[in-house]
């Protein structure tokens, strides 16, 4: 059963038709890399599944509700269900890594400051973030900030994450880590969509994959498929070679 | 003829942003801690400033009017006319343009930042609202604020004004402020006191606006906040026409 289909997605910037005739599912459970060469739109697609962006045509499903025809204040319940981890982290620089990590407890659960005390130790220890509970972003390395947006887009539980390149740009080791978080939450279940350009990390953590080309999904199915398919284009892809 | 589309776009966006903030404010979840704060960085970090402006202004505005009438032997209206200025429009008037400098750019380049950093997008990622958090505080803390420092900005205006008068031109004080009592009316200062809650508005619903539509990077926040403050600024000296016009009607009624 797909919990999440995107349906004849179209979108244009500035005239511009970037996204033609978008179409995917992604079943309960699964993950799905989403690839393809920069500027194809493969983020936009992702900001759509929580209404940070609105398709000109198409349906944005999840869990049979199009998302697309929401409100904002209509969207609240589905973005405390899918969460969106940012390239950048995308933390709040006012605060320190405990206030961003106690934001979404403080706005969307009915827990005690104790409570949420308890919670972010958890989470800080299970993210390997002890030390950094009371510094602020700034002073984070770049693979620290991504784990903590990690920490904070899922510690209210949700049942799809979004990952919008999140190992891009960080070290094998930092590279390890936010894979093994993402295996984890794979491993209990959550569905996700994970968008990037890193195909060693794409391998370690998809189940299937599509690739968007020419504002269209051009191939997609499962990743060992797909890896046996040597003309294909997934392995075009790979391989850097011209379509 | 893009210049024209571009400002309505821009005016349209802002009236939006105007409605959509009134709406919204008399809706669950309210965010009062945030509201404190920015009382405190809107006005508490703004006062030095005003009373700066506020003083100086009095003082020049004396000065001048007392070299100037004391040709014609009209020192004696020195009083008169700088309380009746400073109250029905040089306090709330420079107040307001100080504060569309200072809080306006302020705003407009803090949330821009936030914008350009994804922390806007960030949330509503969470299941947050932007305009619950971000610009009804800053609206609020305005229209709290604004009409406070005009206040203080009128007396601290008039007492400059008086210590002029008092040393530079040989007034005495109790002649001074006598005169202020007898010729400042209620509607007087309710006329100028007033204007401060539409500037108030001008000055956070523009600054707000500007900073949430920032685009292109580091410059665009730039650009965007030097925006921010000259159209604030421009409502505010505009406005001020239509609402001495609108007050001067509603005070003909009265």
């Amino acid at each position: 059963m797909a919990l999440i289909h995107v349906r004849n997605f179209a979108k244009s910037f500035d005239g511009k038709q970037v996204h033609k005739n978008v179409t995917f599912s992604v079943k309960e459970g699964e993950c799905l890399g989403l690839l393809g060469g920069s500027g194809v739109g493969k983020s936009v697609v992702l900001r759509s599944l929580i209404g940070l962006e609105k398709p000109d045509s198409g349906e944005v499903l999840i869990e049979g509700d199009d998302v697309s025809k929401y409100s904002e204040r209509e969207l609240i319940p589905i973005r405390t269900k899918v969460a969106y981890v940012f390239q950048n982290g995308a933390l709040f620089d006012s605060m320190s890594v405990y206030e961003n990590l106690a934001y979404p407890l403080r706005e969307h659960t009915s827990l005690t400051e104790p409570e949420i005390k308890n919670r972010i130790h958890e989470q800080l220890v299970e993210f390997g973030l002890e030390d950094a509970e009371f510094k602020s972003p700034a002073q984070l390395s770049g693979g620290m900030q991504k784990r903590v947006g990690l920490a904070r887009s899922i510690i209210i539980g949700p049942k799809v994450v979004l990952y919008d390149e999140p190992t891009a740009g960080l070290d094998p080791y930092n590279t390890v880590k936010i894979q093994e978080m993402i295996q984890r939450l794979r491993d209990k279940g959550v569905t996700s969509i994970f968008v990037t350009h890193d195909m060693p990390s794409a391998f370690a953590v998809c189940d299937r994959m599509a690739l968007l080309q020419d504002g269209e999904v051009v191939a997609e199915g499962a990743v060992e498929d797909l890896k046996r398919d040597p003309n294909g284009l997934l392995q075009k892809f790979v391989k850097g070679e011209k379509p | 003829m893009n210049t024209y589309l571009h400002f309505f776009q821009q005016f349209g966006g802002a009236a939006l942003l105007f409605y959509q903030s009134f709406h919204e404010t008399f809706r669950k979840p309210f965010y009062f801690r945030l509201m404190l704060d920015q009382i405190y960085q809107v006005g508490i970090t703004s006062l030095p400033l005003v009373i700066v402006t506020a003083l100086s202004t009095g003082m020049v505005m004396a000065l001048q009017f007392g070299l100037g009438l004391e040709k014609f032997g009209g020192k004696l209206y020195v009083p008169k006319i700088v309380s009746l200025s400073i109250v029905r429009e040089m306090g709330p008037v420079f107040t307001s343009l100080m504060l569309a400098a200072r809080v306006g750019a302020g705003i407009t380049s803090e949330v821009g930042s936030m914008t350009v950093t994804q922390q806007i997008d960030a949330i509503r990622a969470l299941g947050t609202s932007p305009l619950k958090r971000i610009v009804i505080p800053r609206v609020l803390a305005c229209l709290i604020t604004l009409p406070l420092l005009c206040s203080i900005a009128n007396a601290i205006g008039i007492y400059g004004g008086m210590y002029v008068g008092a040393h530079d031109l040989g007034l005495d004080k109790e002649f001074y402020i006598q005169k202020v009592y007898q010729t400042i009316t209620l509607t007087d200062y309710l006329s100028g006191w007033g204007k401060t809650f539409f500037f108030a508005m001008f000055i956070s619903i523009t600054a707000c606006y500007f900073g949430l539509t920032v685009k292109g990077g580091t410059k665009g926040v730039g650009v965007a906040t030097t925006k921010s403050v000259v159209t604030s600024s421009i409502f505010i000296l505009v406005g001020d026409y239509f609402l001495t016009k609108l007050f001067w009607v509603i005070e003909q009624w009265l």
